[in-house]
């Protein structure tokens, strides 16, 4: 029986030693070079604004009304989009990098760690000069790396304190605070009008960076200093977070914040049982699915005034060399800037667009003025820093700790994560 | 031409051969070699790494934590499985009405995809509308809906038992059903001659039905093993091993290293599978050992 199994296992790794000696024998790089004339596909991965395959907003409908339009301006050129929803983004494209199976064109929601392996075209290369001039100077500014562009900035969003009106008059309180003593204070209130969540907190998983992130803005803090050293474990990100501790304590705020998801507060405040989160456009069609209406949207309150600033997070288009066709992603992407692509993604998604004439467009719309303006003077992720990209899934998975135990020894073992080489 | 025939039965059991090799081994194959690489976040294979993968795993903080909470999971859940299944197997072994509807019933965990088990349970246990937090508060044993005493996934200490208990319920009818394919193969006149020779029941159950089944709880109880160390979407769908790492086990960090250096998670793989394999060495031992009391 043994022996058996010992054959067959033998057997086996023989076969595993002719298959890939096969496979290295067999290994042909080709590289398709643009040729003149001749039709040229473009391949697409692109992330999922939408609500998922099906849907009628998932980033397949949207892409093939961009695309479909596009190929019939342009015959030679055939564009292939797949959408890859958010969780699975990165390690697919990951995947495909170390597959040697790069797309053409990548929208994501970083472009840096590509640049360094010089995988990427410069911007300049693919994206005509009136098209890279009209976009907002702070967004191309973080397209750059050692002075050079590469990506290219695609969408945006900013953040702003979102209140529920009705639950603020139950609680009598006339306005929406704007320092935390402040908020201390009406989330007192709405407790005892009976609001379960007076302050909606999400630190989980999802997107503890972003919250936190605001929360160290209203003390001065940030992930780095003006240096632009890591600064996490700062003496005002500590006080910050002994604040936030405190309302936790307290029970004011969503209760185990590091285990919470920023949907389900936004679900949570959609149904009502939240007095105030900080939220961003992206959240309105949330607030408008749970039939929530009566709701404001103020500048997020700091420990002695609202914000000047506000968390901007940016999404990146970026073109890869690899197959050489640079001249067709430059027609896509103008394509796509100047026409009514930009435009629509906007509407659809409440996404905020990164170009001044974008901006324009948009700025009769009520519900989105608020953060149209907070745009141009706005607060980013350290994500140049490659560092950042290791230090992120910590903090998403472990800075939502610093309400519950020590905040010192949290932030603490997040800067030395971001210290280590 | 004897020789040629004695190649024969590759013929047959060559195309398996070849599907184990290229699903199987290959992939062993490269998560060990990955796991000797500095692979970027993006994808880029960088050159080789020596073992600063590993050093890199072994150092994290919650590295040691995490590994004894995965042994710990897989004891406690395949125990309480193996207990429950096979107290359930012989309740099913029993004629009674209705036995076919409440087998059928059994199949229903099993049936029902793990993820949207977990996903339910979620929800059942969401603090603010979740069913099972209602029934508390009906019952009084939580003053309000919303708060920290209605959210048990919130704390490690009142997480962990939901998150084993789902992990049971999605175990126990698997291995019931093997457990009861054991019990029917036991033939009836062994327990005529016991009962002959005066044992009681719970005799007859310690010395004849227990042993006889065995062989089948040996297969039941190692499958689990295997399957619990390796189980993710429990875990991932209700908590993300949140608070922190609090209800981690080495899959799922091992998916959460992913994101950020993909070397490590390889190096993180490797341990895992080296884990179950001493898991499945341990527990055969034991079970071997048991044949000799028996």
């Amino acid at each position: 029986m043994n022996m058996k199994l010992v054959g067959g296992a033998a057997l086996g790794l023989a076969t595993v030693l002719v298959l890939s000696s096969c496979g290295s024998g067999g290994d042909s790089r080709s590289t398709p070079k643009s040729s003149a004339g001749g039709p040229v596909t473009l391949k697409m991965v692109a992330a999922d604004y939408g609500d998922g395959p099906g849907k009628p907003n998932s980033g397949e409908t949207f892409w093939k009304g961009v695309v479909d339009e596009f190929q019939a301006a342009n015959p030679n050129i055939k564009v292939d989009v797949q959408v890859i929803n958010w969780n699975d983004i990165d390690k697919q494209v990951a995947t495909m990098v170390q597959n040697g199976q790069v797309p053409d064109i990548l929208q994501t929601g970083d472009y840096s760690g590509f640049v360094k392996d010089q995988l990427l075209y410069k911007v300049d290369e693919v994206l005509s000069p009136n098209v890279s001039g009209d976009m907002l100077q702070k967004f191309a500014d973080f397209g750059k790396v050692d002075g050079a562009a590469y990506g290219i900035p695609f969408v945006s969003s900013a953040r702003a304190l979102f209140y529920n009106k009705d639950l603020f008059a139950k609680a009598g309180i006339a306005e929406p605070p704007k320092t935390w003593d402040e908020l201390k204070a009406d989330a007192e209130k709405l407790k005892k009008a009976g609001v379960s969540q007076p302050d909606g907190l999400a630190l989980g998983q999802e997107e503890a960076q972003a919250e936190s992130f605001l929360w160290m803005l209203g003390n001065g803090g940030g992930y780095k200093d003006a240096s632009g050293k890591w600064a996490i474990n700062s003496p005002q990100n500590v006080e910050t977070f002994n604040y936030l501790k405190g309302l936790v304590n307290a029970g004011l705020t969503t209760p185990n914040p590091g285990t919470k998801d920023r949907k389900t507060v936004w679900e949570d405040f959609g149904a009502g049982k939240v007095g105030m989160v900080n939220g961003g456009p992206m959240s309105i069609p949330i607030f408008d699915a749970a039939g929530l209406k009566n709701y404001g949207v103020a500048p997020i309150p700091g420990k002695s005034g609202p914000l000047d600033t506000t968390l901007g997070v940016m999404d990146w288009i970026m073109a890869f060399n690899k197959n050489g066709h640079a001249a067709e992603i430059k027609k896509f992407f103008d394509f796509f800037y100047t026409g009514s692509a930009a435009q629509k993604i906007s509407d659809t998604y409440k996404l905020l667009p990164v170009t001044n004439g974008g901006i324009q467009k948009l700025s009769g719309d009520e519900k989105l003025k608020p953060f149209l303006d907070a745009l141009p003077n706005a607060s980013f992720y350290p994500f140049q820093d490659p560092k950042w990209a290791e230090v992120n899934p910590q903090i998403k998975q472990t800075i939502g700790g610093a309400v519950k135990d020590d905040p010192a020894k949290v932030l603490g073992e997040l800067q030395k994560t971001a210290e280590a080489s | 031409m004897k020789r040629l025939r004695a190649l024969e039965p590759l013929a047959w059991v060559g195309p398996a051969v070849v599907l184990i090799a290229l699903v199987v081994l290959w992939p062993v194959v490269e998560m060990i070699r990955s796991s000797f690489l500095k692979i970027s976040r993006f994808g880029v294979v960088q050159g080789g790494n020596g073992v600063a993968n590993y050093e890199k795993l072994f150092g994290e903080k919650d590295f040691s934590d995490i590994m004894l909470r995965s042994v710990i999971w897989v004891v406690a859940v395949v125990a309480l499985t193996v207990l429950i299944s096979l107290a359930l197997a012989q309740l099913f072994n029993q004629r009674f009405p209705g036995r076919k509807v409440a087998r059928w019933a059994l199949i229903a965990p099993w049936a029902a995809s793990v993820l949207m088990t977990a996903i339910i349970f979620k929800w059942m246990l969401d603090p603010e509308v979740g069913v099972i937090n209602q029934i508390r508060f009906k019952l009084g044993l939580i003053d309000a809906m919303g708060g920290a005493s209605a959210d048990q996934l919130g704390d490690a200490s009142t997480a962990m038992p939901w998150l084993i208990f789902v992990a049971v319920f999605v175990s126990v009818p698997f291995t019931t059903y093997a457990l009861l394919a054991g019990l029917a193969t036991i033939p009836g006149d062994v327990y005529e001659a016991a009962k002959m020779d005066g044992a009681t029941r719970l005799r007859t159950y310690w010395s004849i039905t227990l042993p006889l089944l065995r062989p089948a709880l040996t297969v039941a109880a190692l499958i689990n093993v295997m399957n619990v160390f390796n189980s993710f979407p429990i875990i991932w769908a209700m908590t993300h091993g949140q608070p922190g790492y609090s209800t981690a086990t080495s899959t799922i960090l091992m998916f959460i290293l992913k994101g950020s250096n993909i070397g490590e998670s390889a190096a993180m793989s490797v341990v895992n599978f080296g884990m179950v394999i001493i898991l499945t060495a341990i527990f055969l031992k034991v079970s071997r050992w048991n044949k000799e009391v028996a």
